[in-house]
């Protein structure tokens, strides 16, 4: 048995970030990046070689909890990718549902997101809002699949649980007071000169730097790029839906907020046709317990971003192989190229604009001073803080705006 | 289908080796072997000339005798081509594709790290996804490997 | 000396400060975390506060399997924390490693590494349930419960 002096890594002055695989090691002169490396590894738990060792309905639920907030998204990837090989042909009504939860799935996401924004540039009262709003769709969620997050609505053949007439019309009414609350973010993003003013020229990816360091999702499609897999590679019931595909073209942070925004009222047009026109019919078929021999690329557009499961099966009731490539990854070179050249307090917003879905709390910046080779670490929280700070001297003060929105808030 | 048809037949005649190697396995999905040796020039071209402008992954292989890496690609009305290089185990060595994709670094790192695969021209960089005390000769990912008890040690 | 220690401790009971951490986990309890401080729940209520430093927390409130990467770094957290300092595990793999038990890379559980005092499962774990559990350790260290309730507490 080992003692946990066997694993020490040397902590020198040299290279504290080796301990921290999430952790950002930036080269400053004065407060210009000059470089940033960025270390990962972090929320790596074995999952592709847990997936090899079980079946393939339990990997349904395995494959779900990569992440916790798109969880749908993993699931029914996963779920495409195996029911592909199979040759099965999933009824319409489950592929309809499946599209009802991954919209739900996309609005909670967005609204976490624009909390998280919020928090990250001091408008702290837009995480509230933002926030007590998402309340809404976990509600809906729970309602309709039995759980607020990680919903073990897929099966392998269709989905667990149907919908009936009374839950549709709760669903309806959930998304028309969200519409009534989005277009009210809309109004915020556009109006208010201190948003604007924050987010503008931070965070910039120019289209062709976004097109060959392939970024994917909201990130990409705020440079102008559009790629979205619902669109152009359809799966679930997408290619029987209208919906249009946000792009914009500030190429930076206030472009990736814009395009979220605009997004959920694209979900809100396409849960409304979702169940103005939900097929009758069976919600699942028997899938065997033997997947016979095969491969297949399942792609989804989850919130973030495209996301890849390759699957391959050997004939067994277990996979031989599961590749999964979170949309997060794709993104993170990107962000080292849209950091470059940047002041360090536009680290937090410009991180958070990507989605990153992993952990928002360990966090390590370590800092090397260039021109007086000094070393130095950063907690997230203090580069947070120190952000804020920066901003406020330059005229980009939160606080009032905090207290303006607070007022309608409490009443 | 008639898009997918037209890409096999179009590596078809422009490349020989590739003869009974590609299959469509469903609409917009291309899947194809090739060996080391040829893989450069397909690859090239498929970026140039067939406007595959995406690389959404790379996926390890341990097929036993050989290792082996899918490049899959995709080009913007939603066609994925899947091109699969295999490799002997005993010298499973590739060059790298961040000339043409920056962010195939950290794909290339996963190979690395959890199934053994060298990669040539890549530079010195961090590892992923695993610590920095993993010991070097263990790889994961391989088939030959498994988790040993105390693993969470 | 007896005044003292007693306002300290209704200071503690009164306005615990927590530290957040996440070993690893797939973010689902830490949104479930986050979102417990958010008005339709509304933690802060109980006095309770996020801080950003191990230094000023009294409860150390964990998710995660605990991933090989991060297990030095929660004993670390845990060692700079100051006396009397309690663990919540929240969530099914910070209580024994869920889903990802027996997964390599992955410790499966807080209490492999550091000693927890409340135990909140769930998949994730709801922000009732978190509610819970933190409020039912602060009811534990008030002077009239002590010795009757045991940790560590498990919610069920």
């Amino acid at each position: 048995m080992h003692n946990s002096e066997e694993f020490k890594i040397p902590i020198g002055p040299q290279h504290p970030s080796l301990k921290e695989p999430v952790s950002f090691s930036v080269a400053l002169k004065g407060e210009k990046i000059m470089g940033v490396g960025i270390r990962l590894g972090y929320n790596h738990r074995g999952i592709e070689k847990a997936c090899e060792e079980r079946t393939y309905i339990q990997d349904i639920y395995l494959v779900e909890r990569t992440c916790g907030i798109c969880s749908h998204s993993h699931a029914t990837c996963f779920a495409q990718g195996v029911e592909d090989i199979a040759g099965i042909e999933v009824p319409i009504r489950a592929r309809y549902l499946r599209t009802l939860v991954g919209e739900l799935e996309r609005i909670h996401s967005h609204l976490l997101w624009l909390g998280v924004a919020g928090h990250e540039i001091g408008f702290d009262t837009l995480l509230m809002y933002s926030w007590r709003d998402r309340e809404v769709v976990m509600d809906i969620l729970a309602m309709l699949t039995g759980n607020r997050v990680n919903y073990g609505i897929n099966t392998l053949g269709g989905v667990r649980r149907d919908i009936n007439a009374k839950q549709i019309k709760e669903v309806l009414k959930a998304v028309d007071a969200l519409e009534e609350r989005t277009k009210y973010y809309i109004e915020i993003a556009s109006q208010e000169t201190t948003v604007i003013k924050r987010l503008s020229g931070v965070g910039v990816l120019s289209k062709e730097d976004a097109v060959r360091l392939g970024a994917v999702g909201p990130t990409a499609r705020a440079s102008g790029v559009e790629r979205d897999i619902r669109r152009d590679d359809p799966y679930a019931a997408y290619a029987e839906i209208k919906f249009d595909v946000i792009t914009d073209n500030h190429n930076d942070v206030y472009g990736r907020t814009v395009v979220r925004l605009k997004e959920l009222m694209e979900c809100y047009k396409i849960i409304r046709q979702v169940l103005s026109n939900l097929p009758e019919g069976p919600v699942s078929v028997k899938v065997p317990r033997k997947i016979p021999a095969g491969e297949t690329l399942s792609r989804y557009e989850a919130p973030r971003g495209e996301d890849v499961h390759y699957i391959k099966a050997n004939g067994t009731e277990k996979p031989e192989r599961v590749k999964i490539r979170a949309p997060t990854l794709a993104n993170i070179q990107a962000v080292k190229r849209m950091l470059e050249d940047r002041y360090l307090a536009d680290m937090p917003i410009v991180i958070a604009a990507i989605d990153p879905c992993f952990s928002c709390t360990d966090r390590l910046i370590s800092l090397e001073r260039l021109e007086s080779k000094k070393k130095e670490i950063m907690p997230w929280v203090n580069l947070h803080a120190y952000s804020i700070e920066w901003h406020r001297k330059r005229g980009v003060d939160f606080t009032k705006l905090n207290k303006k929105w607070l007022r309608y808030f409490k009443s | 289908m008639a898009r997918e048809e037209n890409i096999v037949q179009e590596l078809n005649s422009k490349f020989s080796f590739l003869e009974g190697k590609i299959r469509i396995q469903r609409q917009r999905r291309i899947f194809l072997e090739v060996e080391l040796a040829h893989f450069k020039e397909l690859f090239e071209y498929a970026l140039k000339n067939m406007k595959f402008s995406l690389l959404s992954a790379m996926t390890g292989l341990d097929e036993g005798v050989n290792l082996g890496c899918i490049y899959h690609l995709a080009s913007d009305d939603g066609v994925t081509l899947n091109i699969k290089a295999t490799f002997p185990k005993e010298n499973p060595q590739i060059q790298t594709i961040t000339g043409y994709f920056p962010a195939a670094e950290i794909y290339e790192r996963e190979l690395i790290d959890l199934f053994g695969i060298e990669v040539q021209g890549l530079g010195p960089g961090n590892r992923y996804p695993l610590t920095d005390d993993w010991p070097k000769d263990e790889f994961p990912l391989r088939k030959d490997w498994k988790a040993k008890g105390g693993q969470d040690a | 000396m007896a005044g003292i220690k007693e306002m300290v401790n209704w200071a503690r009971i009164k306005s615990p400060w927590i530290l957040h951490f996440n070993t690893g986990a797939c973010n689902a309890c830490d949104i479930e975390i986050v979102a417990s401080l958010t008005p339709v729940y509304d933690i802060e209520r109980f006095g309770i506060q996020l801080k950003g430093t191990p230094r000023h927390a009294d409860i150390l409130v964990c998710s995660g399997p605990v991933t090989r990467q991060v297990e030095d770094r929660l004993v670390r957290i845990y060692e700079q924390m100051l006396h009397p300092k309690f663990v919540v595990a929240v969530g099914t793999c910070a209580c024994s490693g869920g889903i990802f038990n027996g997964c390599y890379n992955v410790r499966s559980g807080i209490d492999k590494v550091i000693p927890v005092s409340a135990y909140i499962p769930g998949c994730p774990a709801s922000p009732k349930a978190i509610i819970d559990g933190v409020v039912k350790l602060l009811e534990s260290l008030k002077e009239e419960n002590k010795g009757k309730i045991k940790l560590p507490i498990t919610i069920k």
